[in-house]
């Protein structure tokens, strides 16, 4: 009945000062704002990485053509062409997925259609080890690659790019640089990873590429796939041994390709993110403890002009505690009203640019009832010294007070 | 016996000064009297009030209020006799302003720890004694002075106080509402109730049954009427 009381009595006290009780809980209710968004996006935008690294499948590292910059005399980029992938492939000590890639822009036509799009030559192997799925019709495969088929399988935004649907090209002929293909499949939406778009690709056997589309047997990068089990630094000096020999560089000399994670840039990004998060949290959380002393100035005032009331409660009989509750029932009530309003706003910048960047939305629901229970820890904290400076009042004298 | 006083004394230090404000009091009332103190402004009655009233502790001599030595309660105790065994009626009223007329009747009951329902049913019911049954939800804004100041009767009352103590009560009152707080006063002590009334006027001291006048923080005269 006492806390009922207390609390009756902060709300009537809150709102009959209602505009000083919001402006005193604004650092509140900015400082949950801020820790709700800011934790908020940040896990978003992780399980947003983190879906698109799971749609890689285990490990994958990158192998790109490329000189070390220390080397004296620039001979011009070295490439990397089938057969060293042959040779990666060949090489049955690692359980690996060597999967090359030629990729370039080149005219597309059907029917009066007519655009310039991306053309990736892979190995079949390539939809395995990136996970895509098939809509329609089938999948290239070694076959197809091996008799340089003119078969090519199209990512889900093409068939609109050629302004028609799906239904109407499987199987159908379509023009690529001049040259007719048979579409044979058609692939499942797979979003944006970030970097390349893969629904907006043509997929081509990666030797029909490079003979009939592109005529070259340089390849842009090979991409090794590898289970998460596997030691990464083991399976890069494979890869190096390999290439050195393929490429005759002897002792001393550097290397002319480069070896890379993708992970490593996950990692990074991830840690990244993660500092930032921490850091502004941090600076939501000084916010709040700033907020609190605002409170306890606040309560301050309220104790000194209610004087008189309090003098009359304990003339009443109010015990030294019963003067400490209802004071400090306020200071926390004004603290969780505040959180609770920042609450709101928070989650809806987070739902906002969650929405802007299409990334999944999730309330942080440990973030939201840390940061009340922290905005009530904060009323709790510094509205316990302006409490006791009630609770301590002499009653006579404050029945005196004008 | 309610209330025994043996040279009760209490002086103030105000900057570098001491002011003594009561100097060796020395007073018995019997439960169920009627008492009037009188004296000058400054002469030490509100002093003496506060102190038989637990509001205060004197600085020396003893203070025994139904035969328990008072000097030696700490705070929690001196705030269930405050809430238990004295009511207060003040001169300016001193009603909670947000609170309805029943709330502020239901306060003291609230920190006795009474059961909401039945200090409902106790608050109406005294609410109803001075007359207020009608205006129960009003709040203090909403009520005459005469009615705010039977509000607070009602709430000084509800606990059964062993005494009433009324400190100025009628100060802030008109002639004719004051002859209608002094008419319950005299109803409340002929149903056993004990009352202390503080006042600079004649006219109320003399409806009361004992007059005890203080000058100078001293007792001058003790007049049975
Ligand atoms: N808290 C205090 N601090 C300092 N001096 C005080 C305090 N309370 C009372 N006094 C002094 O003690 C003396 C007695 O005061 P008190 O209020 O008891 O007089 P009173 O008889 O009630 O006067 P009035 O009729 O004006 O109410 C006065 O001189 C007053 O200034
Ligand atoms: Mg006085």
């Amino acid at each position: 009945m006492l806390f009922k009381e207390s609390l009756i009595s902060a709300i009537s006290s809150i709102r009959s000062n209602s505009v000083r009780s919001f402006l005193t809980s604004l650092a509140i209710i900015i400082g949950t704002a801020a820790v709700i968004a800011v934790i908020g996006i940040g896990s978003s935008a992780e399980k947003a990485l983190e879906a698109s690294i799971d749609d890689l499948g285990g490990r994958t590292l990158y192998v790109a053509p490329g000189q070390n910059r220390r080397g004296a005399v620039t001979k011009g980029i070295i490439p990397l062409d089938i057969k060293d992938a042959e040779a990666l492939a060949n090489y049955k000590e690692h359980d690996w997925e060597i999967s090359p890639t030629i990729t370039r822009n080149r005219q597309v036509k059907y029917g009066n259609a007519n655009i310039n799009q991306r053309i990736g030559a892979y190995l079949p192997i390539h939809f395995g080890v990136r996970g895509y799925e098939l809509e329609s019709g089938r999948l290239f495969d070694e076959d197809d690659n091996l008799g340089r088929k003119r078969v090519v399988v199209l990512g889900s935004k093409i068939p609109s790019e050629l302004k028609t649907i799906a239904g109407n090209l499987l199987n159908k002929e379509i023009l690529i640089a001049g040259t007719s293909y048979k579409v044979i499949g058609i692939l499942k939406e797979e979003g944006s990873t970030g970097w390349q778009n893969p629904d907006e690709e043509l997929y081509i056997p990666l030797l029909t590429g490079a003979q009939r589309v592109f005529g070259t047997p340089n390849v842009d990068s090979i991409n090794v796939g590898i289970s998460n089990d596997q030691n990464v630094d083991e399976i890069m000096m494979s890869i190096e041994q390999i290439l050195r020999a393929k490429h005759d560089i002897g002792p001393g000399q550097d290397n002319d390709f480069r070896i890379s994670d993708y992970s490593q840039f996950a990692d990074l990004r991830r840690q990244a993110t993660g500092i930032f998060t921490l850091l502004i949290a941090a600076i939501a959380g000084i916010s709040l403890v700033v907020g609190g002393i605002g409170v306890m100035n606040i309560m301050l005032v309220s104790v000194t002009e209610r004087t008189r009331e309090i003098g009359l409660r304990k003339a009443l009989g109010a015990t030294h505690s019963a003067i400490m509750l209802q004071f400090v029932v306020e200071a926390i009530l004004l603290c969780i009203i505040g959180g609770l309003i920042g609450l709101f706003i928070g989650t809806g910048i987070l739902w906002i640019c969650a929405t802007l960047f299409d990334w999944p939305f999730a309330l942080p629901i440990g973030a939201m009832v840390g940061s009340i229970t922290f905005s009530a820890m904060v009323g709790l904290f510094f509205g316990i010294w302006p409490a006791k400076k009630a609770a301590k009042l002499d009653p006579a004298t404050s029945l005196r007070y004008e | 016996m309610i209330i025994k006083t043996t040279e009760l004394k209490r002086s103030f230090e105000v900057g570098s000064e001491t002011v003594e404000a009561i100097k060796g009091i020395n007073l018995e009332v019997q439960a169920g009297e009627f008492l009037a103190i009188t004296g000058p402004s400054g002469s030490g009655k509100t002093t003496l009030m506060n102190i038989i009233g637990c509001l205060d502790t004197p600085t020396s001599g003893e203070y025994f209020l139904n035969n328990k030595l008072v000097n030696e309660l700490n705070e929690n105790e001196l705030a269930g006799i405050r809430n238990k065994e004295i009511g207060f009626v003040f001169q300016s009223f001193h009603l909670l302003a947000k609170n309805s007329a029943l709330d502020n009747v239901l306060l003291p009951m609230k920190y006795a720890g009474t059961n909401i329902d039945e200090a409902t049913i106790r608050a109406k019911h005294v609410l109803d004694q001075v007359g207020l049954s009608d205006r129960m939800n009003h709040g203090p804004t909403e009520l005459s002075g005469g009615q705010q100041q039977r509000v607070a009767i009602a709430r000084a009352m509800v606990n059964k106080p062993s005494i009433l103590f009324a400190d100025e009560p009628t100060g802030n009152l008109d002639s004719k509402t004051e002859g209608e707080v002094m008419g319950l006063f005299k109803e409340l002590n002929e149903d056993g109730q004990t009352i202390i009334v503080i006042t600079h006027e004649e006219n109320i001291a003399n409806q009361s049954k004992r007059i005890i006048n203080i000058k100078d923080g001293l007792i001058e005269s003790d007049t049975r009427i």
